[in-house]
């Protein structure tokens, strides 16, 4: 018959380990435990995922496939704050606030003319290779549309499904980290 | 130790004082909030309401808007929506609710400007919209117009801003989606 007395578990533990563990006095070791992880929660909702990178939740196909529908990525605000948006970084636009966000990839940047034949994206007249799209489509087409200081050219990579556009700086709110 | 205790205690005399004040006095921006987080509450609805209930939260949500309301709605792809007045905005609301089974509406970030006057206000906000059990969401940026009418901040204009200057995409299919067919579904048979 197996009995285990009151501290076999402890005698078994030795001393160092258990006070690395717990500490000399557990209950002390709880309330400073549970401290760190208010202090930590804290930390993260109201700085870290607020002003640092901010957790999304992807919902549509818009970016399909190189982003799922229900995946979740983050979106890095400190990533443009000592450099501009390229071509080809996928980047969060707010909406009136960072709560809903879309999420589109720069093909046009300020005062480039952008137009799309048969699919193909034309910057300034020239052909510019997308090796992000893992399928070409067909569509869309679009007539050159001039695009002022500060203005990007933002789009989905599932062309077909996608809305696009015209955006301001003011509106992108950071490049999606994974 | 005792010296400490008092200062506490003042301290926590003054927060409560300041808690009273903003609870007593809100600032004109808490009033629009909270108004604009009651039309939220009043255009939502669930399976459960009775007809009696859907119609008299319809009634509700239109007492947020002026009587001479101008409402434009323009999304991408489809025909713009004209509402003028109240009652116009009365029967989108009941139209919209026998036609869906439930519906949860939120404004959850709203950029508000109070006029020069005090007595107009425009918010930029954003408008979610889900069908409770349905994982897709629709949202669509607005402006949001406010004037204050015998002491009550009621919207008098409300337009669609287009977060991206858009063009259309040609696919017929894609544009049957989110928002733009929540609010097709909002517009009564013609």
């Amino acid at each position: 018959m197996n009995i285990m007395e009151p501290g076999a578990t402890t005698a078994r533990c030795p001393g160092w380990l258990r006070i690395a563990l717990i500490g000399r006095n557990p209950r002390r070791t709880l309330i400073r435990a549970a401290v760190l992880a208010v202090c930590c929660f804290v930390f993260f909702k109201f700085f870290v995922f607020k002003f640092i990178v901010l957790p999304v939740r992807i919902e549509g196909y818009s970016m399909f496939p190189t982003y799922r529908d229900w995946g979740i990525n983050f979106v890095n605000r400190l990533a443009y704050r000592h450099s501009e948006p390229q071509r080809g970084d996928v980047v969060g636009i707010r909406m009136a606030g960072p709560s809903i966000m879309l999420m589109k990839r720069i093909v046009g940047m300020p005062g480039e003319t952008v137009a799309f034949e048969h699919g193909r994206l034309l910057v300034n007249g020239q052909e510019i290779d997308e090796p992000y799209l893992k399928h070409h489509s067909p569509a869309p087409f679009m007539d050159p549309v001039k695009l002022k200081p500060g203005e990007y050219f933002v789009i989905g990579d599932n062309r077909m499904n996608s809305d696009s556009g015209r955006v301001g700086r003011e509106r992108i709110m950071g490049k999606i980290v994974l | 130790m005792k010296r400490a205790g008092q200062i506490i205690f003042a301290a926590a005399i003054i927060g409560v004082a300041f808690w009273l004040w903003t609870v007593l006095f809100p600032s004109p921006e808490k009033v629009i909030r909270s108004r604009l987080n009651a039309l939220a509450k009043s255009l939502s609805f669930n399976s459960g309401s009775g007809l009696l209930g859907k119609a008299y939260d319809a009634q509700k949500a239109a007492e947020f808007f002026t009587t001479d309301v101008d409402v434009e709605v323009n999304l991408t792809g489809y025909e713009p929506i004209s509402l003028h007045g109240r009652d116009e905005v009365l029967q989108i609301v009941v139209a919209a609710r026998s036609r869906l089974t439930s519906l949860k509406v939120e404004f959850p970030d709203m950029n508000i400007s109070l006029g020069a006057d005090g007595q107009t206000a425009k918010v930029n906000l954003t408008g979610k919209g889900t069908i409770p059990g349905e994982r897709d969401i629709s949202a669509q940026e607005f402006n949001f117009m406010l004037k204050k009418v015998d002491g009550k901040w009621l919207i008098y204009q409300v337009e669609t801003v287009k977060t991206l200057s858009m063009f259309k995409v040609p696919c017929a299919k894609c544009q049957v989606s989110g928002i733009k067919s929540l609010a097709r579904s909002f517009l009564p048979d013609t």
